[in-house]
């Protein structure tokens, strides 16, 4: 089947949309034909994975126990 | 035919002790919140952006659950069931809050020309620069730290909680819809448009 040809605005439509998803639409054959001859989509794919990467990176607070006790004493209950 | 005795014998611990909870059992209440308490409280604070606002969401959110707990049919994950109390109540004292209720402007990236530049051979220039390719982990500095707290608490809390739900938590499009009342395309859009804000606020440092 021969692809539709697809410009930067609409990859970066789709793939700010999307990402990795929907790998066997026509959609996402097209943008993958567009990344292999353009390295201006393949630059902002690649940041856009990045950006998402980093905050998955962030580590998570720690929690504060005594807010349990708190609750427990909120909702009267002793659990032991 | 299953017969009561054994489709309990099936059920995992996790339902056994929300059975449990749900039956007034104290104990089993105390180990879902020990269970949940982590998972409640970073997200919580992921999308307050404030340990105090977390704090406050996480007791809200257990309070609820400890008064809803018998509406929890089970056909959802007991986790975004979960997601679902801790977003009404940071969404709801937000609204209270009367802060923005902004919607996020997409601009074309830096470098972005809708007719790309070509070389003598015809190729493509690459325009938009590369994002640094160092280990993700050795990135975490402070600046990057504070540069990424700054970014997201720009971010409008309808658009931070699509992006932490989906990108950070790992959850569906699907089961964002649901807990956000939103339709799949919806979710999606905002979704996007919150990728490209926080992508545009990291751009400069990522690139210099």
């Amino acid at each position: 089947m021969k692809l539709r040809k697809i410009d930067c605005l609409e990859v970066t439509k789709h793939v700010c949309g999307d990402l990795d998803e929907h790998i066997d639409s026509a959609e996402c054959r097209a943008i993958k034909k567009h990344l292999e001859s353009c390295p201006n989509c393949t630059a902002y794919l690649d940041s856009l994975k990045k950006t998402v990467l980093i905050y998955q990176r962030i580590p998570n607070p720690r929690f504060p126990a005594k807010s349990r006790k708190k609750l427990f004493a909120t909702l009267k209950i002793k659990p032991k | 035919m299953k017969t009561k005795h054994s489709s309990r014998s099936s059920e995992s611990p996790e339902r056994a002790i929300i059975r449990k909870a749900q039956a007034g059992d104290e104990r089993a209440f105390a180990r879902l919140v020990k269970d949940y308490e982590s998972v409640v409280y970073s997200f919580a604070y992921k999308v307050c952006h404030d340990k105090d606002k977390a704090e406050e969401a996480w007791q809200d959110t257990f309070v609820n659950v400890f008064r809803k707990l018998k509406q929890f049919d089970g056909k959802s994950k007991f986790t975004t069931w979960l997601y679902s109390i801790v977003v009404n109540n940071c969404l709801m004292k937000h609204r209270r809050s009367k802060l923005e209720q902004a919607t996020v402007r997409i601009d074309a990236p830096e470098g972005f020309h809708e007719d790309p530049v070509l070389d003598a051979g015809g190729h493509v220039v690459q325009t938009i620069p590369s994002w640094k390719d160092t280990p993700m982990d050795s990135l975490m500095n402070k600046e990057l730290r504070t540069l990424l707290d700054a970014a997201i608490e720009k971010l409008p809390l309808d658009y931070r909680v699509v992006f932490i739900l989906r990108d950070v938590e790992g959850q569906s499009a699907e089961a964002v819809s649901k807990m956000l009342k939103l339709s799949v395309p919806a979710v999606k859009s905002r979704l996007r448009r919150a990728r490209v804000f926080l992508r545009e606020q990291l751009n400069e440092y990522m690139t210099s």
